[in-house]
């Protein structure tokens, strides 16, 4: 009698522990099956491609394939597009891309060449708001479907950049999308049920919540997947992100610089994206240019000699990023172009300097100027910064007002340049040399660009220069210079390299996250390479 | 019935089941008095208190804990926060900030929405109808919302924090006051001021709305502790008082993501956010009791 | 008592409608939603091409008889920024956030009861006080602050509850409770002043005079009327709830409609923002209209429709 008694409690509080522990405890029964990714932000969080650019990139990778792919550190490489060989023309200006037979999309239908012409005739189109259609629309000519493995591209001009443009490095313009079912189905219905022949393919999606997504049996990218389902979650609070990867409800989890240092006391494996952007600093610019004090070019040196780039690397950035010293230097480019930053044009902290510098200009005694301090993906501490500028600049007489926006007001002001002299920022994205050419002929070349920071007639010429040219060493010499110019006038503050953390689960395993934009080649992880 | 139709002084007739009804005693609320005082002296001496500019940024000496914690020293005795400023002169500093947030705020929403009530009870009818209409449109905008497009709109400010909440804040003063003036308005004296000829404004200002002020003063209590919490959640979201000025709410923005490793950062501004609203609210409920009882729905 | 009821609703669509015309102005006020969706290397052309194409260009007037003429009928035209209908975002959102609040009201409930019924039982004890305090601080304390203490310690930390999403009937209790104990003091206080002015009651002295059981004095009959205020102003109180998630959703990543208000100011996105306030203000709206009918019919001493 006791015996049974004693059992049946002992079963029942078995029983009773381990109903509590699956109500309440942490998700450790999540099987390796699973892969859960917690960003910050989906922007957009729309399932088209053409709709948006960039920030979607993350989740859209895994669902569709690129006419030409890359390699983790964004070398372009046959072994991960749909182009398995490509070649120019002797006046590049035909591109022909050889493509990989017996891709099917997610819905069965066969991938061909028309479905090539028609993705790339729908981003360069009006309804498109990516980030490349522009200068797509300008540059390409014609798109040529010789046969259903060949695609060749005629460009108006000589160029190089056609490969790069279509590439999984930059934006996603080179996705391939599927022609029939888009036209059976319009663009709404694809929006909401995406086709791709990535994979993963779509699953569900809660906006506000998740994107789901499930593997494919197998493909020519990955293999047999290793994990069958990826789960996209947003979650904007930092807290809650952390709390999910600590319930084990998260296996890779976006965080920032500051929560480093307590993950890694715990053991979780932070994984880094190393300069994966450059915080540049600059000042906008006036209707015809340079207004103010910033006009004089020992002005914006002092500026720039008056902040302690390592201090804010250590006090904002927890350590995780690296003094820059070339505007807009776009680190992952430099090997590219053969361009050393020697240790003279690191900008040393030097307040003395920076004070004589503006007495010489005419200033000694400062002068009023606005910072304006807005947050950023990737750059929640957007707002410390732009205060800590100011605290510094404050050291060498300069009268700092700081006024917080959003970023679109900020972008508006910019844009229009309706706020001359103020100053602003931005992460920019690091990326190779086709795609830093394309960010200063934004943001560093004068003609037509309202973007334009950089105000300066000699580096406009050298950029338009790059444009003509299809000779390699030609285009990197070219380029050397431009940085080199860019440096010598201090067209703007270079301030640091932030360096990305992602905080994972223990479990995961090997990861590379690469240094490919706004990608993690989440596929890699699948695939156990 | 007492009522002298001449300047409106009134004894409400005493509800028939009521003996003294026993809230807290008759006893001065010390406690919450003594908070407030206590805050106001802060704010208003702050700049001869506070041991060091709120304003000085020192990045070297970020994230200094408390001196009684290890690492930290007396000369900063609340330790640091994330820009290395000191953070009992900005917790001093941001006593002035909030109070005067809150306390303005309330001022206008409290000004505006009792005359507007008093005004709605009065005439009734077609006036009644069209301001209650007004007010309920203006009571059903989330004042968060509307915060959040000013912000947007022109940019975030001390001023445009006070104008968003007190631009909503005031139909509730508006409805609660409209019900009074309705309860007073089936009262006789009102019928005889007006018999002896007293005009609308005279019986608006003379009669009614005196009697409305014990209601006035105990709303106006409970909300400045509401407004200073509505700033906090609008620091929050990025639409509340912008930095560098040192506003409790948000001090405690700035400093969530440092809840355990630099917990000083949030946990202090929290503290005294709570210290002085807790304080307004029992005041305010112990002032309702006292002055009325019958206000039980506020 | 039909007729002050049709009336009322009259006065309350024209009420709605000044509102869509404030917001219309609002939401257009906060600036370009282009600048959201565009490219940095976006030309005058490119803008040109998208504003006629999203249908911005045409003239305000025209574009405001559109929106309102379609939200009569629930559309609200396609988010700018998702190039979707709004009403199907909404269809998504909107029941997350209603769950939410009605989640949200019953925590608070549940704490006011006992704290009420306790401190006009125990009146002018500690009892009553800490009662009191309790129900205050709810009052008195940030709600992002309280959820993100929870979301560390007792979601990340001591893992007892999910931080955030709401998948399952967990997920709902911590921003539940966050939500939930702002009202608390409010409720509480109703139930207490209303049980104290019942208990001192001729009604009741009568009832422990004939000998019935304490007990019984205090859950049948004081409750019972008591209630009545608390049930009038738990409507008033949900709108609140409604309207004031916006932090809470943010913080346990609840996919609401207060995070999508916050997202449509964010971008300018004008459906979504004129879409959320419409809706929010047509909850509270009627909420606010059968409070009143409620109170009028309870308490006919309050003329309203005079």
């Amino acid at each position: 009698m006791k015996r049974s008694s004693r059992t049946m409690a002992l079963s029942l509080s078995l029983s009773l522990a381990l109903a509590l522990c699956a109500i309440a405890g942490p998700a450790w029964a999540q099987a390796k099956t699973e892969l859960t990714v917690v960003l910050s932000s989906f922007a957009g969080e729309t399932l088209d491609p053409v709709l948006q650019g960039h920030l979607v990139k993350y989740y859209l990778s895994p669902m569709f394939d690129y006419l030409v792919g890359t390699t983790p550190d964004g070398t372009p490489s046959p072994a991960g597009g749909i182009a398995i060989k490509w070649e120019n023309s002797a006046d590049h200006k035909r591109w022909t891309f050889h493509l990989r037979k017996g891709v099917k999309f997610h819905n069965g239908d066969e991938l061909t060449s028309e479905d090539v012409k028609f993705s790339l005739q729908r981003a360069m189109s009006k309804r498109s708001t990516t980030g490349y259609a522009g200068p797509l629309r300008t540059l390409i000519q014609d798109i040529e479907t010789p046969a259903p493995d060949r695609v060749v591209i005629v460009t108006k001009e000589s160029t190089l950049i056609i490969p790069t443009y279509l590439s999984r490095s930059l934006s996603t313009e080179g996705m391939v999308l599927p022609k029939k079912y888009i036209e059976a189905n319009g663009d709404d219905v694809f929006a909401r049920k995406p086709v791709g022949s990535g994979p993963y393919r779509f699953v569900e999606q809660v906006t506000g919540a998740h994107i789901k997504l499930t593997a494919m049996d197998t493909h020519w990218r990955t293999g047999t997947p290793k994990y069958k389902n990826l789960t996209f979650k947003v979650v904007p609070e930092e807290t809650t992100r952390i709390a999910l990867l600590r319930r084990g409800e998260g296996d890779i989890v976006e965080v920032s610089r500051e929560r480093v240092k307590e993950l890694q006391k715990e053991g979780y494996p932070i994984h880094f994206r190393k300069e994966e952007a450059i915080l540049h600093a600059y000042w906008v610019l006036g209707p015809d240019g340079r207004v103010g004090p910033t006009k004089d070019k020992r002005v914006r040196e002092a500026l720039n000699l008056a902040i302690d780039r390592n201090e804010i690397a250590q006090a904002i950035f927890g350590g995780h990023a690296d003094p820059a010293a070339i505007p807009m230097g776009l680190s992952w480019s430099f090997k590219d172009i053969g361009f050393k930053v020697t240790p003279d044009m690191q900008y040393a902290y030097d307040v003395p300097r920076a004070k004589k510098l503006l007495a010489e200009a005419g200033h000694a005694t400062g002068f009023p100027l606005d910072i304006y301090a807005f947050q950023l993906p990737g750059l929640p501490e957007g707002k410390a910064f732009a205060e800590a500028l100011a605290g510094y600049w404050e050291k060498v007489g300069i009268k700092p007002r700081l006024i917080p926006v959003d970023y679109p007001a900020y972008r508006k002001l910019w844009v229009d340049r309706k706020a001359p002299e103020a100053v602003g920022y931005y992460n920019i994205a690091n990326r190779d040399w086709i795609g830093t050419y394309a960010l200063l002929e934004k943001m560093a070349y004068g003609p037509s660009k309202p973007n334009d920071t950089a105000n300066d007639p000699e580096a406009d010429a050298m950029i338009a220069q790059v444009m003509r040219q299809t000779d390699r060493e030609k285009i990197n010499t070219l380029m050397r210079n431009i940085y080199t110019r860019l440096r010598s006038e201090h067209v703007g503050v270079p301030v640091v390299y932030l360096h990305s953390p992602y905080a994972t689960a223990k479990t995961l395993g090997k990861w590379t996250p690469g240094t490919v934009m706004y990608d993690l080649f989440l596929e890699q992880l699948a695939a156990g390479k | 019935m007492a009522a002298d139709p001449v300047d409106g002084t009134l004894a409400l007739p005493e509800a028939p089941t009521r003996p003294a009804a026993g809230a807290r005693g008759r006893r001065l609320p010390l406690l919450p008095i003594g908070i407030i005082a206590t805050f106001i002296v802060v704010a208003a001496l702050a700049p001869l208190l506070s041991p060091a500019s709120p304003y000085e940024q020192s990045l070297r000496h970020r994230f200094t804990p408390p001196a009684w914690e290890d690492g930290g020293a007396w000369a900063h005795p609340l330790g640091t926060d994330r820009l290395g400023r000191d953070m009992l002169a900005r917790i001093m500093y941001g006593a002035r900030v909030s109070l005067a947030a809150g306390v303005l705020t309330v001022l206008l929403a409290s000004a505006f929405g009792a005359a507007v009530g008093l005004v709605a009870g009065y005439y009734g009818g077609r006036v009644d109808a069209v301001l209650m209409r007004m007010t309920d449109a203006t009571m059903s905008f989330p004042v968060i919302l509307l915060a959040l497009i000013l912000a947007v709109t022109v940019g975030p400010s001390f001023f445009n924090v006070v104008l968003a909440i007190a631009v909503i804040l005031w139909a509730r003063y508006a409805r609660v006051i409209r019900g009074e003036v309705l309860t007073l308005m089936e009262l006789d004296f009102i019928a005889q001021a007006r018999i002896a000829g007293a005009g609308a404004g005279r019986i608006i200002t003379r009669h009614l709305a005196p009697n409305t002020l014990n209601t006035l003063v105990v709303l106006v209590t409970l909300q400045i502790g509401y407004v200073i919490i509505v700033e906090a959640s609008l620091s929050f979201l990025g639409a509340g008082i912008p930095p560098p000025t040192p506003a409790w709410g948000s001090m405690i923005a700035e400093g969530r993501d440092f809840v355990t490793s630099a917990w000083w950062v949030s946990l202090l501004p929290g503290l005294a956010i709570l210290l002085v609203v807790l304080a307004f609210n029992l005041l305010g409920d112990w002032l309702r009791d006292t002055l009325d009882p019958k206000l039980r729905q506020l | 008592m039909i007729r002050f009821v049709c009336f009322r609703l009259l006065q309350s669509l024209i009420a709605l409608a000044i509102l869509s015309v404030v917001v219309f102005v609002l939401a257009r006020a906060t600036g370009d939603p282009l600048h959201m969706i565009l490219p940095m290397s976006a030309t005058e052309e490119d803008y040109a091409n998208a504003r006629q194409y999203l249908g911005l260009d045409r003239p305000y007037v025209e574009q405001y008889l559109t929106f309102v003429g379609r939200a009569a009928t629930g559309d609200f035209g396609n988010s700018i920024r998702a190039r979707r209908p709004v009403s199907e975002i909404l269809r998504e959102r909107l029941p997350n956030s209603l769950r939410l609040a009605l989640f949200a009201m019953t925590v608070s409930l549940a704490m006011a009861f006992p704290l009420g019924v306790l401190a006009a039982v125990k009146k002018g004890t500690g009892l009553d006080r800490a009662a009191q305090v309790i129900s205050v601080l709810g009052q008195s304390l940030p709600s992002f602050w309280v959820a993100i203490i929870l979301v560390e310690f007792v979601a990340g930390r001591w893992q007892w509850l999910p931080a955030g999403g709401n998948e399952g009937f967990t997920s709902y209790i911590l921003p539940g409770f966050t939500l939930g104990w702002f009202v608390v003091a409010g409720l509480m206080r109703l139930l207490r002043s209303g049980m104290l002015e019942v208990l001192d009651s001729e009604y009741v002295k009568l009832a422990r005079l004939k000998g019935v059981a304490e007990s019984r004095v205090v859950w049948m009959h004081a409750l019972k009327n008591a209630l009545i205020p608390v049930v009038t102003f738990a409507g008033i109180y949900f709108s609140i709830l409604v309207t004031t998630a916006i932090v809470v959703e943010t913080v346990f990543a609840w996919p609401g409609l207060g995070r999508l208000a916050y997202e449509g100011i964010s971008s300018r996105d004008f459906p979504v923002i004129q879409a959320v306030v419409l809706t929010t203000a047509a909850i509270v709206t009627v909420v606010n209209l059968a409070v009143d009918l409620l109170y009028a019919v309870i308490d006919p001493r309050i003329r309203y429709a005079r």
